[in-house]
């Protein structure tokens, strides 16, 4: 064990407590609207504590952390119960994008609330007709007496009712199509032309919400990259993704998978030899998912891409949604009962998990790109601006 | 060289595959098994195992092995499940080095380890603990086997015993089997005296069961080697083939079949690759799950391969066949991935039998 990792246990040991007790375990995606005020206080522990943005390097405040450091500090802060990570947006994915390619005022400017955990940052980038088509976007940036000035509509933004920024993906260029005209915008939330509405979902609950832009405004000099190099910061960012933080969301399944079997084991639902075997292929999926990260982070770390790296997302969506299947088959008729009148934590597992396999790229867009760029096969038709008609 | 590999794996498998595939030929190497009914391919054996000194990869360097381990097998099986092969690497420098590396006497160490590293001893296991009549059926690569080595329960563990190829009474009837490039044979010791038996060392029942899961790993690396040649096929195939005035690797519902392919077979090599580097305590766990998964992926990739070639994926004249075949035989090999499954939810209860 690393020291940074010692340092980070025993930190989670002596913090995680006391009115910070009822977030142990809490706040995973389906479970986002859990104390909200207690997350965000949570996030101002995390930031004075230096615990947020360890991978940054030392120059912007962070702790330069090795791979195998970064890995650690996940897996101990999945292991002590730690909730979910309100800032993470900001944290692994804006932080690397404006170190990689922001200007140094935008250094000075937005990394240390970041940092400090106190501001909060969500993603503009699917809008109604952009989905897995996410170049159609249609919200417009225009410059103007030295603003940008954006019209349109984002959906599906996770946490917006809890962030202070928000990064927008948005057309500059009139007439612009496809990944050409692109601007990446940094936008304050708290303004007259955003209105932010939250999505009920299926779950009952609110994580995503409908962002609408109605002449919201940023300084000319609150975007990253250039006019047109859009797409390449939105796509940049996302490469962020897939980091170590996998391996800290597999200690949250692995804790979910834990749970399903204390439930077998009580409810008798473990001598069912069907049930059995679910719960050793949904084991032997959760181990193959852990080395399949493995495999591609200690190859980043030698500077290699590999292939398997492209199958992470469906993989990880297709067992959690599996998962879910399986909590309610153990749980059996009284699957369909609800405690108190609520979701308990399996029905939320069950429900919420019908997403992890639609945002972030559909699995039926994933098989695409494992197609095309891991299996090199020829890439899908497009329109070119017309809807072609069966 | 890419994790969990280094530049010497790197190597074996650059050695190991261009000499399968060499003899593979498109399909021709395991055509001529098949026409010349024997399932076993002796002046490859020994190209293999003697002038490329590949029998040897996980015997210990002071035997004259190169002491890879468990990793150092899986890139040489890798090779033989996409080749076909048909020589006895499996048994000889799987199940039987581990027995004799692991329970055998020094003197049985010495006698067997050496020659089996130097590329001239074959050998295959027969589990004879429920044998009463001493004749067990299905043994793997005991039709050419120089050794069979033979395990017994005797007092207080398992007893293990070596018997030449030519003692008198043994008596070894070939079987025929779907899949034509892998040897099965019946062994019949009924007749063989009791002097007649080799004594090679004992171990724990517990010890055992380790060993035969951990050689698990081997059959689930041939699985993983199997199913990317069914893939590659099949990538190759679709690109070529036009129907509809396009190649069909260009519609979805060829792309899509073909991703998931490619997840089963990389999920299959992540489980594998563990399994070889897990730690011993880890190792049972790590093998069953290599096996179980590796085994049901390579069945299903090569029955989706097929589909994929269309008519011709199921002719005899197009190789697919003999992956298919062979990938039906690894799901019944050392019990199916349903018992696995059921000796790891052993595990998971805590409530093992």
């Amino acid at each position: 064990m690393s020291a940074l990792r010692d340092e980070f246990s025993q930190w989670m040991s002596d913090n995680l407590c006391g009115d910070y007790e009822c977030l142990r375990g809490r706040a995973t995606p389906g479970d986002e609207d859990a104390f909200p005020g207690m997350r965000l206080k949570w996030e101002r522990e995390m930031g004075e504590a230096g615990w947020i943005g360890v991978s940054w390097p030392k120059e912007y405040g962070g702790r330069g952390a090795s791979l195998d450091e970064i890995v650690g500090f996940n897996e101990e802060y999945a292991a002590h119960g730690g909730p979910g990570r309100a800032g993470h947006i900001g944290e692994t994915l804006l932080a690397p994008t404006i170190i990689a390619f922001g200007t140094e005022a935008q250094k000075a400017k937005y990394l240390p609330g970041i940092k400090a955990g106190t501001e909060f940052w969500c993603q503009g980038y699917s809008e109604p007709n952009a989905g897995s088509d996410l170049s159609n976007i249609k919200t417009k940036a225009r410059l103007k007496n030295g603003q940008w000035i954006i019209e349109g509509q984002k959906i599906w933004t996770s946490l917006a009712m809890d962030s202070d920024y928000i990064f927008v993906l948005a057309r500059a260029e009139e007439g612009s199509a496809g990944r050409h005209g692109l601007v990446f915008l940094l936008v304050r939330l708290d303004q007259p032309g955003i209105e932010i509405r939250p999505i009920k979902q299926m779950s009952g609950t609110a994580e995503f919400n409908e962002v609408f832009f109605g002449g919201a405004v940023c300084g000319e000099e609150d975007i990253i990259g250039g006019v047109g190099e859009g797409w390449k910061i939105a796509m940049a960012l996302l490469g962020f993704e897939r980091g170590a933080s996998t391996l800290g969301q597999q200690m949250t399944f692995a804790d979910e998978f834990r749970q399903i079997v204390e439930l077998a084991k009580k409810n008798g639902a473990s001598q069912n030899p069907l049930i059995r075997q679910r719960i050793a292929k949904a084991y032997a999926g959760l181990k193959i998912m852990r080395f399949t990260a493995l495999r591609t982070l200690e190859a980043a770390e030698t500077g290699e891409l590999t292939k398997e790296g492209y199958m992470s997302k469906i993989y990880w969506a297709s067992w959690h949604r599996d998962l879910g299947e399986l909590a309610m088959e153990v749980m059996g008729a009284s699957a369909e009962i609800l405690e108190e009148g609520e979701y308990n934590k399996m029905q939320k597992l069950f429900l919420f998990s019908r997403s992890d396999t639609i945002y972030g790229g559909t699995n039926q867009i994933q098989r695409n790109i494992i197609a095309e760029r891991a299996l090199g096969m020829p890439k899908e038709p497009r329109g070119g601006g017309k809807v072609i008609k069966g | 060289m890419t994790y969990p590999f280094t530049d010497d794996h790197d190597m074996i498998r650059d050695a190991a595959r261009g000499f399968l595939q060499a003899w593979y030929d498109g399909g021709k190497g395991p055509e001529r098994i098949y026409q010349s009914d024997t399932s076993f391919d002796q002046a490859a054996w020994t190209s293999f195992a003697q002038e490329l000194g590949m029998a040897g990869i996980a015997i210990d360097e002071a035997y004259g092995g190169a002491g890879m381990g468990d990793l150092g097998r899986v890139v040489v099986m890798e090779e033989l499940g996409a080749s076909l092969c048909a020589i006895p690497f499996l048994t000889t420098c799987g199940i039987v080095t581990d027995i004799i590396q692991t329970a055998g006497e020094a003197t049985a160490k010495n006698r067997y380890l050496k020659k089996i590293a130097a590329g001239e001893l074959s050998a295959a296991y027969c589990d004879g603990h429920d044998a009463a009549a001493k004749v067990v059926s299905h043994v793997v690569h005991a039709a050419e086997a120089e050794l069979i080595v033979l395990s017994g329960r005797g007092q207080g563990g398992i007893d293990y015993f070596a018997i030449p190829k030519g003692t008198s009474g043994l008596k070894i009837t070939p079987e025929k089997t779907m899949d034509p490039t892998r040897s099965f044979a019946s062994v019949d010791w009924s007749d063989v005296a009791k002097g007649d038996l080799i004594p090679l060392g004992y171990g724990s029942e517990d010890q055992h069961q380790k060993l035969i899961t951990q050689s698990f790993i081997a059959l689930a690396a041939e699985c993983v080697g199997g199913a990317q040649k069914c893939l590659d096929m099949t990538l190759e195939y679709a690109g070529q083939r036009v129907q509809f005035g396009r190649p069909i690797a260009s519609f979805q519902a060829i792309k899509h079949r073909c991703a998931d392919m490619f997840i089963l077979i990389e999920a299959a090599r992540s489980a594998v690759y563990a399994a070889a580097m897990a730690a011993p305590e880890d190792k049972t766990e790590a093998a069953l799950i290599a096996k179980a998964y590796a085994a049901d992926a390579f069945f299903k990739v090569a029955g989706d391969a097929i589909q994929m070639h269309g008519g011709i994926g199921f002719t005899w004249e197009y190789p697919l066949h003999f992956f298919f075949k062979r990938a039906r035989a690894n799901r019944s090999m050392f019990g199916n991935s349903e018992r696995d499954y059921d000796r790891l939810a052993g595990h998971i209860f805590g409530d093992a039998a």
